[in-house]
């Protein structure tokens, strides 16, 4: 299997086209599915700041042409010129770097990996995560956890949430006698007006299209919840507008936010906008009174603090650096389990063999104690056989030299080589550490 | 020994010109605390000073020089004030170099004014005294609506750089403009009348076309208008600052030829 990163970020790529990559749920699953036919694999990172394919292939070629001509008809020929590739471990370092959240635009910002998990979530039910990725998700997401319990940069990490906040305290001289919309009801609103709350804000309104979903993230935060049809009555009542919904198209333009301009006598409104695609057009902000941000905005705005957290980046990539090589290690070990299990496998059932014929040969003529004994006896001359060679596999380092010893067992003990191993021997640590950490 | 004093506070001054200046780039608390030490330091002396000089002189500056220094003992004992009540420290980085830049020129023509023949005026030190306190609230609103402008366009133009992490909120800038200019204003205003009781106390006309009494006026029609605006109209932000401005310009215009009539040999109107 071989290991493929394709994508784009805001390291990369303008809004503009981040924004054209930005797919619905269900379309990021047909295209999971396109793309992971068995035995490949693939899932998707699509945030408002990546764009990123990953992918597990025993041809990467093909696939790889395949992700790009896919990518294309999303984003266009020029799409392509902000794509880069990252393949084998580089691939597997890029993403364990990605869910530590240190390529992220707020340097060890926490959204992150929630939101690795989900696009490895929602690989795994569109069928196209199996073996391979869940085992690399799995310790890019033990990496991640190492990450920010280990170093302090998610200590210091400002979110795009309470990036918001600080724009907001450049505008105005402090919140509380402030009001702030939220428009959007997801994730991002709630971590904005959790941060906005914390900033001494007290005048909370929500408003989504869906009204109950609204109303139950008002309810968490003690905000107030308001029907989407007021949007422009809020907006005249706002001192603050904090977007964040998956509006294809931007819900706020000049014409419409400027025809509020005379009702709420010019007084300053600060929109910040979370949401890619756009929620608020670039133009508004030409209006005089109003100061709008978008997602690129704000990435220019924390990049300070990113540079105040270099030193503790530095010691993260030092632990992601150990975390990739021990996932590299253990494949390679990995990789000679089925073997070892065969060869385990095959030892203890020659064992309860010998010792059955040799039982019944005997008859009824021995107690439970020597009866366990014999059969005690059988299993240690089986592990004492196979401990020496069990040990070499498993020490073997790099994944070449450990498949030629791997191949050399398997072939002086007559085994499959790529027989499927028992059940329960195939990573067992996959187990322990998938799924939600 | 009035020159002494005011030199001493003058260095005091520049020493806190610097630590502010050095405080706008290393935002360390500690410094903020030696620049309004070293301001209140000198406006101690600086006081002393000119309490002395007015003592002898019925109670008034007389001449361009002690004007100058007046204007800046006021603007930075208001400067004080408003550091002391808001604690935003980084505005002495722009006001103390503007002080330092008034005293200066103050302090180099600082040789012995004769003493003009209106010494005796009782309401004139009044007069005077209330001319400059506007002059020097203006002044400040001025310097104030300036850090807006400044930092209105670090924020609309997206410049997130020193100036913007620095300076204080749009907000703040805008409320402390509004206060500084109703205290300009109504000090304004006391000076239009009394200087318009000096007028036609004296023998001649009430008003006599002089640019003082023009610029004045124009000035406090400009800040008339920018009270009126704030309170009724919603003004706000930049353009009321850009009107600030405008203001303590006209100002300025009538304190410099205020000073003209004395070495034209008009007087005082």
């Amino acid at each position: 299997m071989e290991f493929l990163c394709i994508g784009l970020s805001h390291r990369t790529a303008p809004l503009v086209v981040r924004e054209r990559l930005a797919l619905p749920d269900a379309r990021q699953v047909e295209l999971l599915q396109r793309l992971a036919q068995a035995p490949n694999e693939a899932f998707l990172v699509s945030t408002c700041n990546r764009v990123e394919l990953y992918l597990a292939a025993p041809d990467m070629n093909r696939v790889r042409e395949s992700a790009r001509d896919e990518l294309r008809l999303l984003g266009g020929s020029e799409a392509l010129e902000h794509l880069y590739e990252h393949r084998g471990d580089d691939a597997l370092v890029h993403l364990f770097r990605v869910a530590a959240s240190l390529d992220s635009m707020v340097l060890g910002e926490a959204q992150i990996l929630g939101q690795v998990k989900d696009a490895f979530e929602r690989g795994q039910g569109a069928g196209a995560v199996r073996g391979e990725l869940t085992r690399v998700c799995a310790a890019a997401f033990g990496c991640a956890k190492r990450v920010r319990t280990e170093t302090a940069i998610g200590r210091a990490a400002t979110s795009m949430a309470s990036a918001a906040v600080a724009l907001a305290s450049k505008v105005f001289d402090g919140l509380g006698d402030k009001t702030v919309l939220l428009v959007g009801a997801g994730e991002m609103a709630e971590l904005a007006a959790r941060h906005l709350k914390q900033a001494g804000a007290t005048r909370l309104l929500v408003t989504n299209r869906t009204l109950a979903r609204a109303e139950a993230l008002a309810a968490e935060v003690g905000a107030t919840a308001r029907p989407f049809e007021e949007l422009f009555t809020l907006l005249t009542a706002a001192d603050v507008v904090v977007c964040s919904t998956a509006s294809p198209v931007p819900l706020f333009t000049k014409e419409n936010v400027g025809a509020v301009g005379r009702a709420r006598k010019r007084r300053t409104l600060l929109m910040v906008d979370l949401a890619v695609p756009r929620d608020i057009a670039p133009e508004v902000g030409e209006l005089d009174w109003v100061h709008a941000y978008d997602v690129d905005d704000i990435q220019k705005f924390v990049a300070d603090n990113a540079a105040a957290r270099a030193e503790e980046a530095q010691k993260a990539g030092v632990l992601v650096a150990q975390e990739v090589a021990r996932f590299v290690r253990d494949r390679a070990v990995r990789n000679g389990v089925p073997v070892l299990a065969q060869l385990r496998q095959r030892g203890e059932s020659i064992a309860r063999a010998e010792v059955e014929r040799t039982l019944s040969s005997i008859g009824d003529g021995l107690t439970d104690k020597q009866r366990k004994s014999i059969e005690a006896m059988a299993r240690a001359i089986v592990n004492k056989l196979l401990h020496e060679p069990t040990a070499r596999l498993r020490a073997v380092g790099p994944e070449h030299e450990g498949n030629r010893l791997v191949g050399a067992a398997a072939e002086l003990f007559g085994l499959d080589e790529e027989a499927p191993a028992p059940a329960g021997m195939a990573g067992p640590n996959v187990v322990a550490n998938g799924g939600k950490g | 020994m009035n020159h002494a004093l005011v030199s001493l506070a003058c260095h005091a001054y520049v020493v806190a010109a610097l630590v502010y200046l050095v405080y706008l780039v290393r935002q360390m608390d500690a410094l903020a605390t030696v620049g309004r030490v070293l301001v209140g330091t000198g406006l101690a002396l600086h006081g002393v000073a000119l309490f002395g000089l007015f003592g002898a002189q019925g109670g008034r500056p007389v001449g361009v020089a002690q004007g100058f220094s007046t204007f800046a003992f006021l603007l930075l004992a208001i400067f004080l004030v408003v550091d002391v009540r808001y604690r935003k420290p980084v505005i002495g980085a722009f006001i103390t170099p503007l002080a330092v830049a008034v005293l200066l020129p103050g302090l180099l023509l600082d040789r012995g004014q004769p003493l003009s023949p209106d010494v005796q005026r009782p309401l004139l030190p009044l007069h005077v005294t209330i001319a400059l306190l506007g002059m020097a609230a203006s002044a400040l609103a001025a310097g104030v609506a300036g850090m807006y402008l400044l930092m209105e366009r670090q924020v609309k133009g997206k410049r997130f750089g020193l100036l913007f992490s620095r300076l204080p909120s749009l907000e703040f800038l805008d409320t402390l403009n509004r206060r500084l200019v109703v205290v300009g204003f109504i000090a304004l205003s006391v000076t239009l009348v009394t200087g318009a009781f000096f007028s036609s106390a004296a023998p001649g006309f009430f008003w006599t076309w002089h640019s003082k009494q023009i610029a004045t006026l124009v000035a406090w029609g400009v800040f008339a208008a920018l009270v009126g605006a704030r309170s009724f109209g919603g003004w706000r932000g930049r353009r009321v600052a850009l009107l600030t401005m405008t203001g303590f310009g006209l100002l300025l215009v009538s304190f410099l030829s205020s000073y003209d009539f004395i070495h034209v040999g008009g007087g005082w109107r």
